[in-house]
């Protein structure tokens, strides 16, 4: 056998193709040629190379891809489509931010007093926004103060009462009486404390109303 | 085969299924074929997608008395690598071999274990940029039988050429992939 012949035969010879005779005829000329043995090992190597290579893995939507392009099936609904393509945006932080832009924007809204299913072309105005904040948020601080002098009053009231009650209870010193055609001096027909004798009763009347109370306090006549 | 057969006469009978069935079946052959051709998993794809559209409008030509489905399936894509080679002969640049080793692309693959991935990589990078530089005579007749290992037969039914230049391309490839090989590894250091 001749050098070309052997290196035409080589990967026959490799793959065990050729008959025994060539085959040993082969393994002959290989041993006095080096560089057919070397050429013979370089293709048993690729030979091996190409067994090793893992067949490729192509993407997991291409049969999708296929079907679609050939029968058509799976075609996916707009309601779909629309959910795949918003997919990506449905995310807790996403879903979060928009609760929240949504929240301000009926915060701003509801603080502009502007009624969605009414609007009119002064609403869309901005000024006119920040004009009605404006004032429901200085109505609010004024509702906040008055709650704050109401029970402020209440409670000048019932500290009041309190001491009026107080004056009340106490014993009084004695003091000469003058003698009372009924004899019942300093006792009202009930049989009460005179009231003219309590320490300011002039001013305050156990009758007195929340009403008298806060007229008087108007007029500054209680202390602040 | 048998399978196949049936799938094609299932599908014909409009089953869609069926098709769907052949599809899993061969688009990881129809792919690998491509890829290796081509050497770009994006090419890869869309040529796998053209040749399952042509099998899909050519399934009634398919005679199973002429070879096995998968020798036909071959046939087709080679003749559609081969169009698609033509066609963008005049985009393709002569690349060195440095850069065919540098633009070999990652794809996953099954395997889990760390270093068998990085070998098998190393071993696809290095397969892929050798076959990339091969003519492609050889190149498509090492594909076929060393990487989609079809017999000697099927190549010269795919091929449409005779047996003796089946064999002839096959060994000239192999020793022309041998020496670029050790080139490679040469540079490699």
């Amino acid at each position: 056998m001749n050098h070309l012949d052997a290196v035409n035969q080589i990967s026959e010879y490799l793959e065990n193709q050729l008959g025994l005779a060539t085959q040993a005829e082969m393994e002959a000329h290989f041993t006095t040629c080096a560089e057919c043995r070397e050429m013979a090992e370089g293709v048993r190597e690729v030979m091996e190379l190409c067994q090793a290579a893992e067949p490729l893995q192509p993407s997991p939507w291409l049969i999708s891809k296929i079907i679609q392009a050939t029968t058509g099936q799976r075609q996916p609904s707009w309601w779909e489509r629309l959910l795949g393509s918003i997919r990506p945006v449905l995310q807790p932080r996403v879903v979060y931010g928009i609760s929240m832009a949504v929240f301000s924007i009926s915060f701003i809204l509801h603080a502009a007093n502007v009624n969605i299913r009414s609007l009119t072309l002064r609403d869309l105005n901005p000024g006119t926004w920040a004009y009605r904040a404006n004032s429901k948020g200085h109505l609010l601080v004024a509702r906040a103060e008055k709650y704050y002098y109401d029970l402020r009053v209440v409670y000048e009231i019932q500290n009041r009462l309190r001491e009026l009650r107080n004056d009340q209870d106490e014993p009084k010193p004695e003091t000469p009486k003058k003698a009372s055609p009924g004899g019942a001096q300093g006792r009202s027909r009930n049989g009460s404390t005179e009231l003219a004798e309590i320490p300011g009763f002039n001013r305050f009347s156990t009758r007195m109303s929340a009403a008298d109370v806060l007229s008087m306090w108007s007029k500054r006549s209680l202390p602040r | 085969m048998e399978q196949d057969l049936e799938l094609v006469k299932r599908c014909l009978a409009g089953e869609n299924s069926a098709w769907e069935a052949l599809l899993r079946a061969h688009t990881s052959k129809v792919y690998n074929l491509c890829y290796r051709f081509t050497g770009s998993s994006t090419h890869a794809e869309d040529l796998t997608q053209e040749v399952f559209i042509k099998i899909y409008q050519t399934l009634k030509s398919f005679d199973a008395a002429q070879g096995a489905f998968t020798t036909w399936l071959s046939r087709i894509t080679r003749n559609h690598l081969v169009d698609h080679y033509r066609r963008t002969k005049k985009d393709r640049v002569t690349d060195s071999i440095e850069d065919k080793v540098e633009r070999v692309e990652e794809r996953p693959s099954a395997s889990l274990d760390p270093l068998a991935e990085l070998e098998s990589r190393e071993v696809r990078e290095l397969l892929q940029a050798a076959l990339a530089l091969l003519s492609p005579d050889m190149r498509e007749a090492v594909i076929l039988r060393d990487l989609q290992e079809l017999d000697y037969q099927e190549i010269t039914q795919v091929l449409g050429v005779p047996e003796g230049t089946v064999k002839s391309r096959i060994n000239r490839g192999r020793l022309e992939l041998a020496r670029i090989i050790k080139r490679m590894k040469g540079m490699k250091g």
